[in-house]
């Protein structure tokens, strides 16, 4: 059986077509989604916070709002609740405005010399340079203008930024697991397809049943080939990814493995499935374009299901590579543990099931 | 000499069609056993049963002193198989496949030398792609040997190959039997089985027709002589009628070029008596017809099998 395995590999590394299908079209999409920078969506959005009471705060969320490219996010949370929505990714900005800020100072202490009004906040997360500095420009007229009429002396800094690291990984880093996914699901369904369709065509399914070999292990050795080919494939990826395009991956890699290989064995089932529909290696590959296509945009690959109408978020998540890409999410950029990611361990695990069950039901030799 | 196959009442039904309808032979160790007949004759279904890929709907098959339905792994350790147009894997090498094969085997043979046994010792490198279709042939044969099988079952070596290749694989064949395996065949070749097989068995309709050594098969016939004549001119109703007298005649389709549109081209078939004979070409000198070519051939098994089935073998 590992001459098997071994020849398979060989015969899969040396079939360019499935190098291309394994490493070079996600490697295609790494690039580009690499490339692009999708990190300054049009609008950011701002919450007011701290002192909402006074004028100025009123006359700052009125400008604000009268900006194009800021949303005001009301009603203004508390100041630990906005910099936990900064931190969860929901709010790209939080205005924090001290008390009382822009009205009459309290006495000046004595001694002091100049009375300090404390300065306004502006606590960012996510968000890139120039957007941040494009959001500092709009707002520091206003601060300076609030406190100049009151303090003739030297200009004191009325505009602190602040930068908080948020839990939200960069949308690339979300797409590379994605792709990680939508890279081995069509790998798998197509190439055991195709492969499995043209041994039958070529007699060679009924050439190894005339052989002492244990039929159970021809498949097994298919099989251990393809997954080690997927967990290569997720190796090269993730590899070019944070080389190349700097993603971070958070978690631990090895926790990535139970769920490339469950993934994997689910896709591979379907490709069994696929080749004992398709009369032909051709009629195999295109059903399993067919398959693969769709679910790798209703999967959640490149966006969020929840933004799908009716029940189709529900239906989205029950296909395969829905729990396999969340999961391969929550390991790989929020530093999920196997235990976490349990109910979509359980689901994959379903899915190898039932589909492994129709394919021995559906399977045919010739 | 004991038998290497019995075959007892093999029934195959696919549905309502019945693909084998009650064959019986055995095969001797030692001999090249053929199976003849036309496409859909049942000879394909009759070697999968034998091989184990399918299961008899009646009756019993032993191979090798084994029965093939409760021991058909020990069996197949012995045997060698080459499938009807078997190719084999794309992106290995000959010797990788021979490898591989072997592998599956508790006793194998070096590739080295199962390709210098089928003449491909310069390809072992090559893979099956880049071989001509004899070549291709020959090396699925070669494969059908790595486990140095005591008997191997070949279907249809040789269809689809040109009168040279067919005519190596022949060598090949003898070659193998020459080292004490026997041979089980089949072939829709007439002179493929007259000059390869020690005994023959005709099938048609799933049924077999007649089993014996080729000579025998036709010593048995009564159509021995076939008399091939071209004419000047197609024969007149008058003529037909008269040669008719002594012999089956019978207008031959692709017999003639296609530039004597004006002649004809005809086939008789008659007695194998001398008395048959003479009145025959007695009555073709008579009738005044003008010949461009006459032919007087002995019975092959064409005719054995066009006398024992009413129907021409190459359908």
């Amino acid at each position: 059986m590992l001459a098997l395995t071994v020849a398979n590999f060989k015969m899969m590394v040396r079939n360019r077509q499935t190098t291309f299908w394994a490493l070079f079209f996600p490697l295609i999409l790494v690039v580009a989604f690499g490339l692009f920078d999708f990190t300054s969506p049009d609008v950011s959005r701002v919450a007011i916070a701290g002192d909402t009471q006074t004028p100025f705060s009123s006359q700052l969320a009125e400008q604000v709002q009268g900006i194009e490219i800021l949303e005001l996010e009301e009603p203004p949370p508390g100041v630990e609740e906005g910099r936990a929505l900064i931190v969860e990714g929901d709010l790209d900005f939080l205005v924090v405005i001290p008390p009382g800020y822009g009205e009459s100072l309290p006495a000046v202490s004595p001694g002091s010399g100049l009375s300090r009004q404390a300065p306004v906040k502006l606590i960012s997360g996510g968000e890139s340079e120039e957007r941040v500095r494009l959001v500092e420009g709009i707002i520091r007229p206003m601060t300076d203008a609030a406190v100049l009429g009151e303090t003739s002396a030297e200009q004191p800094e009325t505009l602190l930024g602040e930068r908080v690291e948020t839990r939200e990984a960069p949308y690339f880093d979300i797409v590379l697991m994605g792709l990680v996914g939508m890279g081995i699901m069509t790998h798998s369904i197509i190439s055991i397809a195709v492969r499995i369709s043209n041994y039958r065509n070529l007699s060679i399914l009924k050439r190894m049943l005339v052989t002492p070999l244990a039929i159970w292990k021809f498949f097994a050795a298919e099989v251990t080939a393809q997954l080690l080919l997927a967990v290569i494939q997720a190796v090269v990826i993730l590899a070019v990814g944070v080389a190349v395009f700097g993603a971070r991956i958070d978690g631990n890699v090895l926790n990535l493995l139970p769920v490339v290989i469950l993934g994997s064995l689910v896709f591979l089932n379907i490709g069994f499935i696929v080749s004992a529909w398709a009369n032909s290696p051709a009629a195999a590959s295109g059903l399993g374009n067919v398959i693969s296509f769709p679910m790798m945009f209703f999967a959640g690959t490149f966006f969020s299901t929840s933004t799908l109408p009716w029940l189709l978020p529900y239906g989205a998540e029950a296909l395969p590579l829905a729990p396999m890409i969340t999961a391969l999410r929550e390991i790989g950029l929020h530093g999920a543990t196997l235990w976490d990611v349990w109910p979509q361990l359980a689901w994959l695990a379903g899915w190898v099931a039932a589909t492994a069950a129709a394919a021995v039901k559906v399977f045919r030799f010739s | 000499m004991s038998e290497a196959i019995r075959v007892e009442g093999l029934v195959k039904r696919y549905g309502s069609f019945t693909a084998l309808e009650g064959v019986s032979f055995g095969v001797e160790e030692g001999e090249i056993f053929g199976i003849l007949g036309p496409n859909g004759a049942g000879k394909t279904t009759t070697l999968e049963i034998i091989e184990g890929l399918q299961r008899p709907s009646e009756g019993r098959v032993t191979v090798l002193g084994n029965d093939v339905l409760k021991e058909a792994k020990k069996i197949k350790a012995r045997i060698g198989v080459q499938l009807q147009s078997s190719a084999y894997f794309n992106y290995l090498s000959l010797l990788e496949i021979l490898r591989l094969l072997g592998s599956f085997y508790p006793h194998s043979m070096q590739p080295e030398e199962l390709l210098e046994v089928v003449g491909l010792s310069d390809k072992g490198k090559n893979r099956v792609d880049q071989l001509s279709i004899g070549q291709r042939q020959r090396f699925t044969v070669a494969a059908s040997l790595v486990n140095d099988p005591e008997l191997v079952i070949l279907d249809e070596p040789t269809t689809g190959l040109d009168p040279q290749a067919r005519r190596n694989l022949w060598d090949l064949i003898r070659e193998i039997h020459s080292r004490k395996v026997t041979v089980v065949l089949t072939s829709h070749y007439m002179e493929e089985a007259e000059a390869l097989c020690q005994r023959l068995a005709i099938m048609d309709h799933g049924r077999i027709v007649a089993i014996d050594s080729p000579d025998r098969l036709i010593d048995r016939i009564e159509t021995t002589y076939t008399v091939k004549l071209v004419t000047a001119d197609p024969l007149t109703s008058d003529q037909q009628h008269l040669l008719a007298k002594s012999a089956t005649l019978q207008k031959s389709e692709g017999g003639s070029d296609s530039a004597a549109d004006e002649s004809g081209s005809y086939v008789l078939r008659l007695n194998k008596t001398p008395e048959a004979l003479n009145a025959t070409i007695d009555r073709i000198v008579r009738s005044g017809i003008t010949l461009k070519h006459l032919e007087i051939l002995p019975a092959t098994l064409e005719d054995v099998f066009l006398d024992l089935t009413g129907n021409e073998l190459r359908d």
